[in-house]
């Protein structure tokens, strides 16, 4: 009997810090998205419903551009890094590679670096070799902390490659590369989509090192937000995080194959 | 004999290209880093002169405070972060497949959304006439606004808030593997609930609860854009620091690229540390 009442006990502890955990999680959220459709210059009570912030968003020119920004070196950023993932994986598919390890460490290392020092020395060799920072430099820098991610959610999803189906393709008469197109890559793909979108994801996020490495005029979204958050006009930024979190939301619930694909790498 | 050596090469030459990307733009830079600790600063850029200024301001204990600031952090962050993921992440391993779903969805909603947007909600929620203080005074537990925007506590609670999935995940994911049925096992010969705990489930999810500390206490000890948008400007932690001496006019990258140099140390100490413990602890057999 008492032991029955400590398990109940326990299960309810969990409960109750999972329940605080989620209104952790979510009330400032939930009040971002509500006050996105205050009509009042500050946040302090409830004045009625409007949309006239999302008016003013779409109507803001900067804002638009930093958006253009943003897509542009995410798309570029994600295209590259997912590639050279691939191909990294691949090559270290093969366990007798001499200086593998080496190799591993160098890709692991950018991981457990706070991402300040990779924008810090970014900054300084753009400054040593006399380069303009802009969307070049921006481009460099994101593919620079994405690859490591690539290689290893890739990685993860080629372990667990059957190899017996290549071998049935070669022996069936399959070329080569007729194997990898039509056999390998078809399977490794949800991997391959999973780096892309963990890619993607983290070039819209980063703030720190595009802050180090994007040159006066050209802003991308996190930049431009952080700037007029400093300036204290906050009214639209309100409207466009709950877009934001809008598109979030529909990225999350509609990829359900690619996220516990994301979730296994862990 | 021949084929493996051609295979050989077609891998290496798969790997060539990040391996070359990496070097060029982070071990490179690295090595940048070090260089410009050692350059006289000029008001916007440096001057390739040699000076030990920087160095020996970090060594001095000018820049003490900004690097025990970021080590306090990052160790009340972490241990945070394991007190409510610990709870949460059993919870939701324990939960039946569907439930399960659902929950680990819920956690990644928050993770996905973009950092700053986060950051943000969290000024408008704590201000001093924000959401919080508005509730708080309703329902009379305060009768005036408590300032909490711009204090060390704010940066304590956003930085809960933004690192929290990073622990729970990985502690999900190993807690998960983990076969319950070893519990009833050890409650049926008689230990108790805590017992079991303490001598199963807590040492079987050690290497969770290192891979979350990994992603949670490392990028701590660097954060600047925390402190920069909720903290108490008269506290000023190293990520900030760093970020003036390259922002700010007049510039000082010798001593930005010192103290980087410093973080890095400390960055690399934490590590050794973490890999020290955990090969005891596998040793020990607890793992």
């Amino acid at each position: 009997m008492k032991r029955f009442s400590r398990a109940k006990f326990f299960k309810g502890m969990n409960l109750t810090v999972f329940t605080f955990a989620m209104l952790f999680l979510y009330i400032p959220i939930l009040i971002l998205v509500i006050y996105s459709f205050n009509d009042a210059r500050i946040v302090t009570s409830w004045k009625g419903f409007t949309l006239k912030y999302y008016g003013q968003l779409f109507r803001n020119v900067a804002i638009r551009q930093a958006f253009l920004n943003t897509m542009l070196i995410a798309v570029l950023s994600t295209v590259i890094s997912t590639l050279l993932g691939l191909l990294t994986a691949l090559g270290l598919e093969n366990k007798k590679l001499k200086g593998r390890k080496g190799f591993m460490g160098l890709l692991y290392a950018p991981l457990v670096m706070p991402d300040i020092l990779m924008g810090v020395s970014l900054a300084l060799l753009f400054n040593f070799l006399r380069v303009n920072t802009g969307m070049w430099t921006v481009l460099i820098a994101h593919v620079t902390f994405c690859v490591s991610y690539t290689v290893i959610v890739i990685q993860s999803r080629l372990e667990g490659f059957d190899n017996s189906l290549i071998e049935a393709a070669m022996d069936l008469g399959a070329k080569p590369s007729t194997t990898f197109f039509k056999v390998k890559l078809p399977l490794i793909m949800p991997g391959v989509i999973a780096a892309a979108l963990l890619s993607f994801t983290l070039s819209i996020d980063d703030f720190i090192i595009t802050f180090f490495t994007s040159g006066r005029g050209f802003d991308t979204l996190p930049i431009y937000v952080e700037g007029t958050i400093r300036r204290g006009t906050i009214t639209t930024i309100n409207a466009l995080s709950t877009l934001v979190i809008g598109l979030t939301l529909l990225l999350v619930v509609f990829t359900k194959r690619i996220r516990k694909s994301l979730i296994s790498s862990f | 004999m021949k084929n493996s050596v051609k295979s050989n090469k077609l891998d290496y030459l798969l790997a060539a290209p990040t391996l070359i990307w990496l070097t060029i733009f982070f071990l490179v830079p690295y090595l940048i880093v070090l260089i410009y600790g050692f350059l006289t600063p000029d008001i916007f850029d440096v001057k390739f002169e040699f000076n030990l200024d920087a160095y020996r301001q970090l060594l001095d204990g000018t820049y003490f405070r900004p690097f025990l600031l970021s080590v306090r952090l990052a160790i009340t962050t972490t241990l945070l972060c394991i007190l409510i993921a610990y709870p949460v992440a059993y919870l939701i391993a324990r939960a039946s497949d569907k439930v399960k779903n659902t929950l680990l969805i819920l956690i990644i909603i928050p993770f996905w959304t973009n950092l700053i947007i986060r950051i943000f909600s969290w000024r408008i929620f704590l201000s001093y006439n924000g959401v919080m203080n508005n509730i708080l005074m309703r329902i009379g537990l305060i009768s005036q606004p408590l300032e909490i925007m711009r204090t060390d506590l704010a940066v304590i609670m956003v930085m809960v808030y933004v690192y929290l999935p990073y622990m729970i995940l990985p502690l999900y994911s190993v807690l998960e593997k983990l076969d319950f049925t070893l519990l009833q096992a050890a409650m049926d010969l008689g230990a108790t609930e805590v017992k079991a705990f303490f001598k199963i489930t807590l040492p079987l999810s050690l290497e969770g609860i290192f891979a979350g500390v990994l992603l949670v206490f490392i990028p701590s000890l660097g954060t600047y854009l925390i402190p920069q948008l909720v903290g108490d400007q008269r506290s000023l932690y190293v990520g900030q620091v760093i970020t003036y001496k390259i922002k700010n006019i007049p510039r000082n990258w010798p001593m930005a690229s010192a103290l980087s140099f410093g973080l890095l140390v400390l960055v690399a100490f934490f590590l050794l540390l973490g890999y020290i413990l955990l090969r005891k602890s596998k040793v020990r057999g607890v793992v």
